[in-house]
């Protein structure tokens, strides 16, 4: 087992460098630069003060040293400035983790709450008409865009019950009510989305484990069909499921920009895809790279999992 | 449709032995949501193709008196702000959904087939590098390397097209892989190995046949994604640019200006784009079931 945990480490540096690399070039062969963006809003200025601001930001070396410095802050955990704003980009993500954490919290426990039932009755009464309803709710989920969802959702609370989520962030410790009353709304477009692929995959091996000898055993004994679907076959279907919950986690942190941008939620999402319309380089690399090395780390913690369940893969 | 034999689970009796056509005719008539799938698809194709004749109006032409009508015997989907006919843009909106869809998932399926192939096959050092450098790809969300992307190349639908191939090409890349080196293990492949056949032979005629299936399957799911995606760059400004008609430009430019004032701008673009990638999802499982049940669990 120590082989393969050394083995699988070494193979995510290289990844995770290879990430690292890719988003750097993207950034740097991008027409027009941040300090382009940034003049764009403050006027005009003169050739001087352009290069002056070029070299204090480090834009003026050539592009290894841009890169290997940023790696170093990057291990150093020091990730810099905002170009933009001129925030430390620590504070700008500690300020929206929380946001992105929390909308994913919600959005996974309205997932697991509406996909594991729905996938249950699904895989029990394969075929009947409860299997088709839940499996047509299943596949909407999936063609459904959120953002028209989102936009259906937040128009339609405000003209049938003259509501809208608040706006202007509020942390939970703040203000439990009221961030409760901003996140409900996008935690449930998003949850009904990620609930479409888990109920999937819950259908999927709930059928499989119930053909079981043991399920048969279960039954055969007698046992309740309650105790037979949740407690025996439910148990072992739930492996995959959980594989699927951690790759969503990752799609989660970056991938919620449009819900965060109509709900106004200033979160990992929309922090990333605003950097990247303004150039903002520093904000752009630091938080894919977050993203990457989460779903690096996931993926890795995924494996190590199975190996450590089953023996077999440790030595292919 | 092609008649190479079925990669199908030799257990199935009931499967075994017949063409593709033929599974999938069988997988259809057993299962009602395949069949409405297809019929979905068929429907968003020939209104794609015939746009030209169907289209009550031109989806360009602009009536500044009848803005914001809402829909009427001769508007049946209303009218935009700027007086512009939305059941005719959504009737050419689908040519631009299925452009980009089928070309993202063709480059991005052959891209991925080339690369899946030729790890698979030659294993050892290419494959250990190739594959990280795929996993790279796949480290980075998918709507941020598409944003990327097209941010580099300038924002228009064809660079959407090109940003979409690339999310694609990792996953599909992955899968072929697996599949070839399923296929490797059969005789045949080491039988003609043994006779001393050319690799680019082998490849081709033993090995691409066995992997079409997946590559097939996983392609008409993609289709559904790629659809979704277009849709959600061209919401985000960075896609297809005004005034061509796109569902995911209708939705952001109009559709959440009026929502409230005019509900149809909003509600049909995004019906439209709820339908196309719902018919390409299901018939994606059709598909699934009728060649490659063994897919089932990655569905």
């Amino acid at each position: 087992m120590q082989k393969y945990v050394i083995r699988r480490l070494l193979l995510a540096v290289p990844v995770l460098l290879l990430s690292s690399l890719i988003v750097f070039g993207l950034m740097r062969v991008m027409p027009g630069d941040a300090l382009i963006a940034l003049m764009g809003e403050s006027g005009n200025v003169g050739e001087k003060e352009l290069a002056k601001l070029r070299k204090d930001l480090g834009l003026d070396r050539p592009y290894y040293q841009q890169y290997l410095l940023w790696c170093w802050q990057m291990v150093s955990l020091r990730p810099g400035d905002s170009i933009f704003t001129n925030e430390p980009i620590a504070v700008s993500l500690r300020k929206a983790i929380p946001v992105t954490l929390e909308l994913a919290a919600l959005a996974m426990i309205i997932g697991l709450v509406i996909a594991v039932p729905v996938g249950v009755l699904s895989a029990t009464r394969q075929d009947k008409p409860s299997d088709y309803a839940g499996r047509v709710v299943a596949v909407a989920g999936l063609s459904i865009p959120d953002f028209w969802l989102a936009t259906l959702v937040i128009t339609f609370s405000a003209i049938w019950v003259h509501w809208i989520p608040p706006i202007g962030y509020v942390s939970f410790w703040d203000s439990p009510w009221r961030n409760l009353q901003q996140f409900l709304l996008p935690a449930a477009v998003l949850g009904y989305r990620l609930s479409a692929a888990t109920m999937r995959m819950t259908r999927s091996t709930v059928l499989e484990t119930l053909r079981e000898d043991y399920v048969r055993t279960a039954w055969a004994k007698g046992l309740a069909g309650r105790i037979v679907v949740y407690k025996h076959a439910l148990k072992n279907a739930l492996i995959p499921v959980v594989t699927i919950i951690g790759g969503q986690l990752g799609t989660l942190l970056a991938g919620t920009f449009v819900v965060e941008q109509i709900f106004a939620l200033p979160g990992m999402g929309r922090l990333t895809v605003e950097a990247i319309l303004y150039r903002d380089y520093p904000v752009v690399q630091t938080n894919v790279m977050l993203v990457a090395a989460t779903l690096v780390t996931l993926n890795l913690l995924v494996d190590l999992t199975y190996a450590w369940l089953d023996p077999r893969i440790r030595y292919r | 449709m092609a008649t190479v034999p079925l990669h199908v689970p030799l257990d199935d009796p009931a499967i075994a032995g017949i063409n593709r056509a033929q599974a999938l005719w069988r997988t259809m008539r057993k299962k009602p949501l395949g069949a409405f799938s297809a019929a979905l698809l068929v429907v968003i194709v020939l209104m794609a193709i015939f746009a030209d004749v169907l289209a009550p109006y031109d989806p360009l032409a602009t009536q500044p008196e009848i803005r914001l009508s809402a829909p009427s015997r001769a508007h049946p989907f209303g009218t935009d702000d700027i007086g512009r006919d939305v059941l005719s843009r959504i009737i050419y909106g689908a040519r631009i959904s299925l452009w980009v869809g089928l070309l993202a998932v063709g480059i991005g399926t052959a891209a991925g087939m080339v690369i899946g192939l030729l790890c698979g096959y030659c294993e050892g050092r290419l494959d250990l590098i190739v594959q990280r450098v795929m996993d790279a790809i796949q480290a980075i969300p998918g709507l941020v390397l598409a944003l990327a992307i097209v941010s580099v190349l300038k924002p228009n639908t064809t660079n959407a097209m090109l940003a979409i191939a690339m999310v694609i090409i990792p996953g599909n890349s992955r899968i072929v892989r697996g599949a070839v080196l399923s296929a490797k293990q059969n005789r045949y492949v080491e039988a003609a190995q043994a006779m001393g056949c050319r690799h680019p032979r082998i490849i081709l005629t033993h090995i691409l046949p066995n992997v079409t299936a997946p590559i097939l399957v996983i392609a008409s799911i993609w289709l559904g994604n790629a659809i979704l995606i277009e849709a959600t760059l061209s919401f985000l400004g960075v896609g297809t640019q005004p005034p061509t008609p796109s569902w995911g430009l209708m939705l952001s430019s109009t559709g959440r200006a009026f929502m409230e004032q005019a509900p149809w701008l909003a509600v049909f673009p995004g019906l439209a784009i709820s339908l196309a990638v719902l018919g390409f999802n299901l018939f994606g499982d059709t598909l699934r079931d009728a060649w490659d049940p063994k897919l089932r669990r990655s569905g």
